[in-house]
């Protein structure tokens, strides 16, 4: 049984249980993600309402040419550039913002960071599954080194951090749960040629 | 530009020269001024912006009072104008006046311009300066002033939002709070905010939006409180350095931009963030005087101390904590962290802990490392930990050490506290106490007890486990096998260590059933039971109270303190007293001899109401009373001393209360006075609890029937009396009666020789009917009476003439009416006395009545003789009562219905000799007559007998007492006479 299972963990399946896993990971992330952001539109006193223009985060733009490990590069790039953001954001908030006891918002806040960084993880299986393209380091240029010095600029720079960790975890749910499907395109596709160059053997 | 203002409402009426004067007057002053005041030259503006102040400075020569204005430049509005005086300054000959804006200066342009005066002159205005503010076109964007700014609790702060060219202006929140807003310039508004609160670690914010409601700009202001410093004192732990502390109250204002800043000594200085206001600072060297002040954005505090080295010693912890232990004792070390505590005298607090419990040692030497700790349990667990302070100048307590954990050592235990319980025979238990962890001393093995008698070196020896507490004893072979008459009892204790002392108690062999002691009451208190006893002045030795509860009789779970000697109470408290439950309690000497009872109590924790009614309840009715008795309420069920018991009765659901017996031994009570009826009883004892729920019986009260016989018995008695007494007059006064009522007849002509042996009545018989005369042989013939007198026309038989005396003297005066004139069956009645007097009233009528005289038996001189009768109505010869042997009168034999009616309806005829004579013709009556035989019959038959209308006379003899009459004619004699007197006055 023992081996059953370490065969059945080998190969596309893995992939599959990375993908559901992952995707169980950002549908967790996605739910924290609005907490956190109810929480501090609620500390800061912002309403629903307050526009944030333009992305943090810059990838390529999405395209239905981008194949699996294109698309889970683009998603894994996205992602690290939201941690390391999120980081950013977590110390300049730290440096010029906090103080007083630690409550719901500092606990929520450390606990996306914590489940984005799992994401990252998986997407990071995955991406090594999909084609050994762990070895692609995701850009961080053009991200704000520190932010902005006012303190109100800081703040709107915060939730901007928080707004692009949840819309990266959405598109994440999205790619994630389309991939199961590509993954079993590619195997067929697979198991195709590998039978033709077996037949021509 | 002078101003020369006139006040179009003053009074026109004034003189115009003198109006016209004054005007003169002044316009010549002005003109003067004009040519002396300078107008102000190079204005220049600086600005402190954080502070929102302007700094004004211009040069005008000697003039000290200047006008100065100061405009919004865009809407051209005044923000102030004033006259102010301004010295010339030493170090820039310039005059500087600084003006301390409401609203940040980048709000909007301000206009400023100055002019000279003295007095009412005035000096051309300068030139207008502007100060440029950030609503010019060319800064085009949102904004807001001021920034990030740090402000007191309860300050006015006025903010501004420069909205972005092309945009449209909407609201300014501060918080959740939408504010009035002012229009500076036509990009520019303001808000003020007033007695600011307390903000937020990240401040509040103020947010500025556009006319969509979406936001476009915002600045963050922190409201906290200047610092606050307290209790600053600098102390040495290592005799060196100095360690300097105080306290701060939280500025609410946080990091290194708001947060306070600390300078000791001019030392700066930052403190982690912390959110207990203890705060602390470490100086390498001890300086003797200290300086400590603290800064943030809203101000600054500072505190000093001084004080020498020695005076402020506060010892680290001890370190390093071990221990030395023993049973009794232990030595606890320590060493200490710096070398100059060598020569440091120290006072050292040794805090020692054993199941819960603390205890301070207090220890003091110079370099002192380790103490002893005496008076310990052996093995018991102990923690220690240990602070010191200086003894000389001492200052404060150090900190406390690590706690240290320890056991000591264990020795043999104590010897058990042990007693003895006997029963009433041989039999008993020996028991002992469970000895504690610290009596234990060390790991329990077992018990050994020992039974032996002394003098005959008998012994019985039983290792028990250490687990057990008590052990059954049988000492009838003792008893029996030793001359002694005590048996020892022994326990000793076991553990690891050894085999305790042995506790020993004396049982005697001579067991007596008797208890001599009276038994007084415990009363229990929030102390116990409070039990007290006369000293015995003898007695040198201790006392043991032993109790139990007192329902309990065999192997009963004892339990028992020892006093010492010379005590003479004490108060018994123990977690197994419950409510309700009776204790007895004992006192014993307890000597080198068997214990002795001394005294004897009984009392109860808690006294509550009986759990179980009286048992037994009895109703019984005695008389018209009724008795209740019931038997007692076990003991178990009492549940306190009985005080006594009401008695109540029932009516429906509602007791009434009849009787309370304070008497507990009651158990009877007679209920008295109670008229017939359905009654229920219910009967409660009582403690000083309550009343339990009662025992309830019922009665049904039936009418008491020997008063009504006796009642009886007496108005018959009474009738008796009268009847007796009335004869007796009667007899006493016959002649007088015979001579009023009844004279003498002459003696009837009878047809055949009749005689008699004493007086031979000559009967005439009338010429229709005979009188027949009854004569009893022992009969004084003076007494003889005409018994009746047939009617002449209705003896058409003429039949029945016999043996009797026939008085035919008075055939007109004495007759006789035939009862059976009416041919309706005769039925009897029973006597009645008012029957008898009403029948005799009513006697006109031809009715057969029925007499209820009550009279003697001897009255009555005819016999029923059914047997006779039906024998072709032959008179026959009673022996008894007729010594002639004539047949009785027999004249209604002829209106009888037919003698074989009666003949088998008689259950007990009467022997011939009484049938034989007599009259017996109503023999169909004594067939109904409920009477059997025997005497009754004889007197029944009397009462009720039908009677004649005319005669009275009883028609039915009583047979038996014909026999009586024989001994008693007088009785008779007045029957017949009161018979012949009733028959006389019949018409």
């Amino acid at each position: 049984m023992a081996a059953r299972r370490t065969r059945g963990m080998t190969g596309p399946d893995v992939s599959r249980s990375t993908v559901a896993r992952a995707a169980s990971i950002a549908e967790q992330l996605r739910y924290e993600c609005s907490i956190l952001l109810e929480l501090y539109r609620e500390k800061e006193s912002f309403t629903a309402d307050v526009l944030v223009d333009g992305r943090l985060v810059s990838v390529t733009p999405p395209s239905s040419q981008l194949d699996t490990r294109d698309k889970l590069w683009r998603l894994h790039s996205a992602l690290m550039q939201c941690r390391s953001l999120l980081e950013r954001a977590i110390t300049r908030e730290e440096e010029e913002l906090g103080g007083g006891k630690k409550g719901d918002y500092e606990t929520q806040r450390k606990m996306v960071k914590d489940r984005l960084s799992y994401l990252l993880i998986c997407t990071g299986e995955l991406l090594k599954t999909a084609g050994g393209a762990a070895l692609l380091t995701p850009s961080l240029e053009g991200l704000e080194s520190d932010g902005p010095t006012a303190l109100f600029e800081l703040k709107l720079w915060v939730y901007r951090i928080f707004k692009e960790v949840d819309y990266w975890t959405k598109t994440a749910i999205t790619t994630l749960e389309a991939l199961p499907s590509v993954i079993a395109k590619e195997r067929v596709r697979t198991s195709r040629v590998r039978t033709t160059r077996s037949t021509r053997r | 530009m002078p101003h020369l203002s006139v006040n179009p409402s003053s009074k026109p009426n004034c003189s115009t020269v003198w109006l016209i004067s004054v005007l003169l007057g002044l316009l010549a002053v002005h003109t003067n001024a004009n040519d002396v005041l300078t107008v102000p030259q190079q204005v220049s503006l600086s600005t402190n912006m954080d502070s929102q102040q302007l700094s004004i400075s211009w040069l005008a020569g000697a003039a000290t009072t200047f006008d100065l204005m100061i405009l919004r430049t865009e809407l051209n509005e005044s923000v102030f104008y004033e006259t102010v005086s301004v010295m010339v300054s030493q170090l820039s000959g310039r005059h500087e006046w600084n003006w301390t804006s409401v609203e940040p200066l980048q709000c909007t342009s301000l206009s400023i311009k100055v002019r000279s005066r003295e007095g009412q002159s005035t000096s051309e205005w300068s030139n207008t300066e502007i100060l440029q503010g950030s609503d010019l076109p060319s800064e085009e964007e949102w904004q807001m002033f001021p920034l990030d700014r740090v402000v007191p609790v309860g300050a006015n702060t006025t903010f501004c939002c420069i909205v972005k060219e092309g945009e449209q202006f909407g609201t300014i929140n501060y918080g959740n709070t939408v504010m009035n807003t002012t229009r500076l310039s036509r990009r520019s508004y303001a808000t003020t905010v007033v007695n600011q609160g307390l903000s937020g670690p990240s401040g509040t914010n103020v947010i500025c939006y556009n006319s969509f409601k979406e936001l476009k700009i915002g600045a963050v202001v922190f409201v906290g409180y200047p610092p606050l410093l307290s209790d600053f004192v600098c102390e040495t732990h290592d005799l060196t350095s100095a360690v300097c502390l105080w306290n701060e109250r939280n500025t609410n204002l946080y990091k290194k931009t708001r947060g306070t800043r600390y300078t000791l000594n001019n030392r700066t200085f930052t403190l982690s963030w912390s959110l207990n206001p203890k705060k602390e600072c470490r100086v390498d060297h001890w300086e003797g005087n200290w300086t400590l002040v603290a800064v943030n954005p809203l101000g600054q505090y500072s505190l000093t101390d001084s004080a020498e080295l020695s005076h402020r010693v506060t010892p680290v912890a001890p370190e390093n904590l071990t221990s030395v232990a023993h049973a009794t004792n232990a030595t606890v070390l320590w060493q200490w962290k710096y070398d100059g505590y060598s020569s440091l005298a120290l006072v050292c607090q040794v805090e020692l802990t054993s199941q819960g419990y603390k205890t301070n040692h207090t220890f003091s030497g110079v370099d002192l490392r380790a103490v002893v700790l005496p008076d310990l349990y052996p093995y018991e667990d102990y923690s220690v930990q240990v602070r010191c302070g200086a003894q000389q100048n001492f200052w404060k307590w150090g900190s406390w050490s690590e706690t240290m954990s320890f056991k000591s050592s264990s020795i043999v235990p104590e010897a058990p506290d042990m007693w003895v319980w006997m029963n009433k025979d041989y039999t008993g238990q020996v028991i002992w106490k469970p000895l504690t962890r610290r009596q234990s001393r060390g790991l329990m093995t077992g018990y050994e007890v020992t039974l032996w008698s002394p003098g005959e070196s008998l012994q019985h020896t039983d290792i028990l486990p250490p687990d057990t507490f008590a052990v059954p004893v049988n000492l009838t072979q003792m008893a029996t096998a030793s001359s002694d008459n005590m048996v020892m009892a022994t326990v000793t204790a076991k553990n690891t260590e050894g085999v305790s002392l042995p506790a020993s108690v004396l049982i005697p062999l001579r067991l007596t059933d008797a208890d001599p002691r009276a038994v007084s009451q415990a009363v229990y208190t929030d102390s116990g039971f409070s039990l007290f006893w006369q000293s015995d002045v003898n007695t040198t030795c201790a006392y043991v109270v032993e109790w139990h509860n007192a329902s309990c009789k065999w192997n009963c779970p004892v339990d028992w303190i020892k006093v010492a000697p010379g005590n003479t109470n004490v108060s018994i408290e123990s977690a197994n007293f419950q409510p309700g439950v009776r204790y007895n309690f004992s006192l014993y000497s307890s000597s080198s001899e068997a214990p002795e009872l001394l005294q004897r109590w009984q009392g109860y924790m808690q006294e509550l109401v009986p759990s179980s009614p009286v048992l037994s309840l009895l109703t019984t009715q005695e008389d018209s009373d009724i008795l209740l008795t019931w038997g007692h309420i076990p003991l178990v069920s009492r549940r306190g001393f009985l005080l006594g018991y009401n008695i109540y009765i029932s009516s429906g659901s509602q007791l009434t209360l009849l009787a309370n017996l304070s008497d507990p031994g009651s158990r009877s009570y007679t209920v008295k006075g109670l008229s017939e009826g359905s009654y229920k009883f219910t009967v409660k004892a009582y403690t000083s609890a309550g009343e339990d729920t009662g025992a309830t019986a019922s009665i049904m009260l039936e009418p008491f029937t020997d008063w009504l016989i006796l009642e009886i018995l007496a108005s018959l008695g009474v009738t008796a009396l009268f009847l007796v007494i009335v004869t007796f007059l009667c007899y006493k006064k016959r002649k007088w009666v015979k001579k009023a009522f009844y004279p003498d007849i002459p003696e009837p002509k009878l047809p055949g020789d009749w005689s008699r042996s004493q007086a031979p009545l000559d009967v005439k018989p009338p010429h229709h009917s005979l009188v027949h005369m009854v004569e009893r042989p022992e009969w004084d013939s003076s007494k003889e009476a005409l018994v009746v007198i047939p009617e002449e026309d209705e003896d058409e038989d003429g039949q029945g003439i016999g043996d009797e005396l026939v008085d035919t003297d008075e055939p007109t005066s004495l007759r006789y009416y035939n009862q059976v004139v009416d041919e309706r069956p005769i039925r009897p009645r029973y006597p009645d006395s008012s029957d008898s007097s009403a029948s005799s009233l009513d006697s006109a009528r031809t009715d057969v009545t029925y007499t209820g005289i009550q009279t003697s038996g001897s009255s009555f001189v005819f016999q029923l003789d059914p047997q006779g009768s039906s024998e072709g109505h032959q008179p026959q010869a009673d022996p008894s009562f007729c010594a002639g042997g004539g047949g009785g009168y027999r004249p209604q034999m002829q209106s009888r219905v037919p003698s074989d009616d009666t003949g088998p309806a008689s259950p007990n005829p009467f022997p011939e000799s009484q049938a034989a004579s007599g009259y017996k013709p109503q023999s169909s009556w004594q067939m109904d007559s409920p009477v059997d035989d025997g005497e009754g019959r004889s007197r029944a038959s009397s009462l009720g007998s039908p009677t004649s209308i005319a005669s009275t006379q009883f028609l039915l003899p009583d047979g038996e007492d014909h026999t009586e009459d024989k001994r008693q004619p007088s009785s008779s004699a007045a029957t017949t006479w009161l018979t012949n007197l009733l028959s006389s006055t019949k018409p």
